[in-house]
């Protein structure tokens, strides 16, 4: 009976474990997602109504923030008291984009408001192509390997199982 | 609000060893030492306070001077262009910022500032009563003349304009004042009155024709007349039946009959008082009040 029980906790164990690397690949694909559409929404504001960052952020969308992986909010910490934005600060809750990703990312908000309309917004356009790259190969790596996790997590379950039988 | 542009060291220095309340202006310069000004007089920014001692003054750099623009504009340059374009941004509570750099231009207009280099931060000051001595002269039974305030930069025209309008209230003069602030530094919080209206960052032309249209004002009160343009929108203002109160820049009326663009004015007795000030003792000292044949009256 202890066995079986095991058994079946292993197997859900692995599935879990193939479940959560998959999510990583979701989740890095909605964080560029949301970030490009944060980007487009600055440049129409910034363009437009030109009102400061800190509105501009706060009356974003809060369904495409929450995927935006906390950066948003430590972002208008930085905005509230603009000392010097840090890198780890701002990547505190943000493990699953790789340095490279880390490293765009902060030069985009360090730059963020410290130019007119008209650079500013050159400045986006610039950046969301980048993100642009970045998402597609964010995408690839979904299907690639989201669904592979899954698919190994399952096997290996299975695998264990098999062998404990 | 200081705390909120500057550095932190600098800021502590200010709140911890210099009375705010007396600051003029702090003037920061690229690798150059922080001056303050109190009362007319230059200091140079030490750990330990104000200093006459260059050795002892603390330097600023390009960097804090980028910094300061950026928090001013609370990090949000883009929104603040149109004013950076003119060589100004003026914060929450009308603290006015002066800037040097350079100026990038594209056929002959003028599209932003870079390479910022200097910062003069104006301390608005709320001086109560400090138009007092003119008041009687320029208000008779209830009706406010039109009066032109001049003095050279920094001698309390702004802070003469600000009280003023608070003495009409507080006298219960219920005459509609429209305030034409087109850099944002006449109204630093509830200083304004309760009959005032306020058009901020308009160019004069346009905040006359759209606040007497729409606001019907019996006075309209503006800093700094100038160009030609100025003129010709108290020109209209007055034909429109309102009066004025202004200012404008020289450091003496003698100065000031010799400016061109006024001499319609002059010849036409626009103004029905002269307020002259200076900071011979001090910022908002009376040098005289003079009626349209500028003849001195006090």
């Amino acid at each position: 009976m202890i066995k079986w029980l095991i058994m079946i906790i292993l197997f859900f164990l692995c599935i879990l474990i193939g479940y959560y690397f998959s999510q990583r690949y979701v989740n890095r694909l909605k964080f560029f997602k949301s970030l490009i559409l944060l980007c487009q929404n600055l440049d129409i504001e910034i363009n437009y109504s030109r009102e400061r960052l800190k509105k501009l952020i706060n009356n974003y969308d809060e369904k495409t923030k929450k995927n935006l992986l906390g950066i948003d909010q430590e972002f208008l910490k930085y905005l509230d008291n603009p000392k010097e934005l840090k890198k780890e600060e701002l990547f505190k809750n943000a493990g699953i984009l790789k340095k490279e990703e880390q490293d765009l990312i902060f030069l985009f908000f360090k730059n963020l408001g410290r130019s007119d309309v008209e650079n500013q917004t050159k400045e986006l356009k610039n950046f969301i192509a980048k993100f642009e790259e970045i998402k597609i190969k964010a995408e690839n790596e979904n299907k690639k390997y989201g669904s592979l996790s899954l698919k190994l997590g399952l096997i290996i379950g299975l695998f264990i199982l098999v062998i404990l039988i | 609000m200081l705390e909120n542009i500057l550095p932190e060291n600098i800021s502590k220095i200010i709140n911890n060893k210099i009375n705010y309340k007396v600051i003029n202006e702090i003037r920061i310069r690229a690798d150059k030492p922080i001056v303050i000004n109190i009362n007319g007089q230059a200091y140079f920014l030490s750990e330990n306070g104000l200093s006459s001692n260059l050795n002892n003054a603390i330097k600023a750099t390009k960097i804090m001077v980028e910094d300061i623009i950026f928090r001013a504009s609370e990090c949000s340059l883009y929104s603040v262009n149109e004013q950076i374009k003119q060589g100004f941004l003026v914060t929450k509570g009308g603290i006015r910022i002066g800037i040097g750099g350079s100026v990038i231009e594209d056929n002959k207009t003028i599209k932003t500032m870079n390479n910022f280099t200097s910062v003069n931060i104006r301390i608005p000051h709320h001086i109560k009563n400090c138009s007092l001595s003119a008041f009687n002269s320029i208000v008779n039974e209830n009706k406010v003349q039109n009066t032109l305030i001049i003095s050279p930069p920094g001698c309390g025209k702004t802070t003469f304009l600000r009280d003023f309008i608070c003495q009409l209230s507080e006298r219960n003069i219920a005459l509609n004042i429209l305030v034409l602030d087109e850099r944002g530094e006449l109204d630093i919080g509830s200083t304004i009155g309760n009959f005032s209206d306020k058009i901020c960052f308009a160019r004069k032309k346009v905040g006359f024709e759209n606040g007497i249209r729409t606001l019907s004002p019996n006075i309209i009160v503006t800093d700094e007349l100038n160009e030609l343009e100025d003129i010709e929108a108290i020109l209209y203002a007055v034909n429109c039946g309102v009066n004025l109160l202004a200012s404008t820049h020289a450091d003496s009326i003698e100065t000031f009959l010799k400016k061109e663009s006024f001499n319609k004015v002059i010849k036409e007795k626009i103004f029905k008082r002269y307020v002259v000030l200076s900071s011979r003792n001090g910022p908002g000292t009376y040098e005289g009040i003079y009626n349209e044949n500028f003849s001195r009256l006090h």
